[in-house]
């Protein structure tokens, strides 16, 4: 369990917090690294956040609609053994 | 670093005029497509379109007022696009300005690239006799409690696309039509406040000159065929 890689909010300047717009990618589907995860917004702007890690996503932490302040969980990546 | 002046980035300018949204969708699409592989560099377009309502991700078909079958009817077409933010128009009199550039060589700050969008705004409004600002927690520039300028944005890979729309004299009908960005706000053009005409050409140009001056750039216009590295051979 401890080796999952967690999905932070990347540092996105002077934003202190956003809004999930949704997942692109559903639990249990594999990512490769940087693909896209999520978009979110803030100050009228989506973000695409990409997949820190390769592997597969295990857990979205924050659903669409919620929001999450600077560097919060998003989810978690379980890497490839 | 105190004291030395700061290197100026150059930016292309594009100027396309008068252009159907749809296509230049397309074509912001395949630019930022480029500028994310580093096949281009920063470019800037500008641009005024044929009527328009546009629905970014936050964007709810309650807010717009009328039946869709009227705005078929006066020639208004609809999309779904990426920006952040809820339906808004654009339409002849407006200048739209979209940057697409990699925010990591502008300080990777969204909320500052906002901010000197909307300075490059309030600063062209100044040159010309108008106080505008911002409202704290509602992006775009405002005039009194109307809105003039709105603001809608996607960054994928850090690269911006989309940008912002400044009301140079825009049709009230056709703003009467949403609820701009959801809010219960009235909007405003230019004209409206000085009440003399003045061109989108000139507007873009001082807009241009604000740019420069919010983001520290410095544009050099050039034509889409060289942006896209299709000039001809000879």
């Amino acid at each position: 369990m401890e080796t999952h890689v967690e999905i932070r909010l990347p540092d996105l300047g002077d934003v202190q917090e956003v809004r999930v717009v949704g997942w692109l990618v559903a639990v249990g589907e594999r990512v490769s690294e940087g693909d896209d995860l999520l978009e979110v917004e803030t100050e009228k702007t989506t973000f695409v956040v990409p997949a820190p890690s390769s592997g597969r996503l295990v857990e979205v932490a924050v659903g669409e609609g919620e929001t999450v302040e600077r560097g919060g969980l998003l989810g978690r990546i379980d890497p490839p053994a | 670093m105190g004291g030395s002046i700061p290197r100026r980035s150059r930016v292309s300018h594009v100027a396309l005029g008068r252009a159907d949204y749809g296509w230049t969708l397309d074509l912001q699409r395949t630019l930022h497509g480029r500028r994310r592989a580093g096949e281009i560099a920063d470019v800037v377009l500008t641009a005024e379109h044929n009527p328009v309502m546009t629905f970014g991700r936050s964007g709810s078909r309650d807010h717009l007022l009328v039946p869709e079958s009227e705005l078929r009817r006066e020639g208004i077409e609809l999309f779904e696009v990426e920006r952040g933010g809820d339906v808004t128009y654009h339409g002849p009199g407006q200048l739209v300005v979209y940057p697409i550039v990699d925010l990591r060589d502008h300080g990777r700050d969204i909320r500052r690239f906002i901010r000197c969008l909307e300075d490059a705004a309030i600063g062209t409004l100044g040159e010309i006799g108008i106080d505008a600002g911002r409202r704290e927690g509602f992006p775009g520039v405002w005039v009194d409690r109307r809105k003039i300028a709105s603001i809608g944005v996607y960054v994928r890979g850090w690269v911006s696309l989309h940008g912002l729309a400044l009301n140079v004299a825009v049709n009230p009908a056709h703003f009467a039509m949403i609820r701009p960005c959801g809010l219960s706000v009235e909007t405003v053009s230019i004209v409206d406040l000085i009440g003399r005409t003045v061109s989108l050409d000139r507007i873009r140009d001082l807009f241009l000159v604000q740019m420069d001056a919010a983001f520290g750039w410095e544009f050099e216009p050039t034509g889409l065929a060289e942006v896209l590295g299709m000039e001809g051979g000879g």
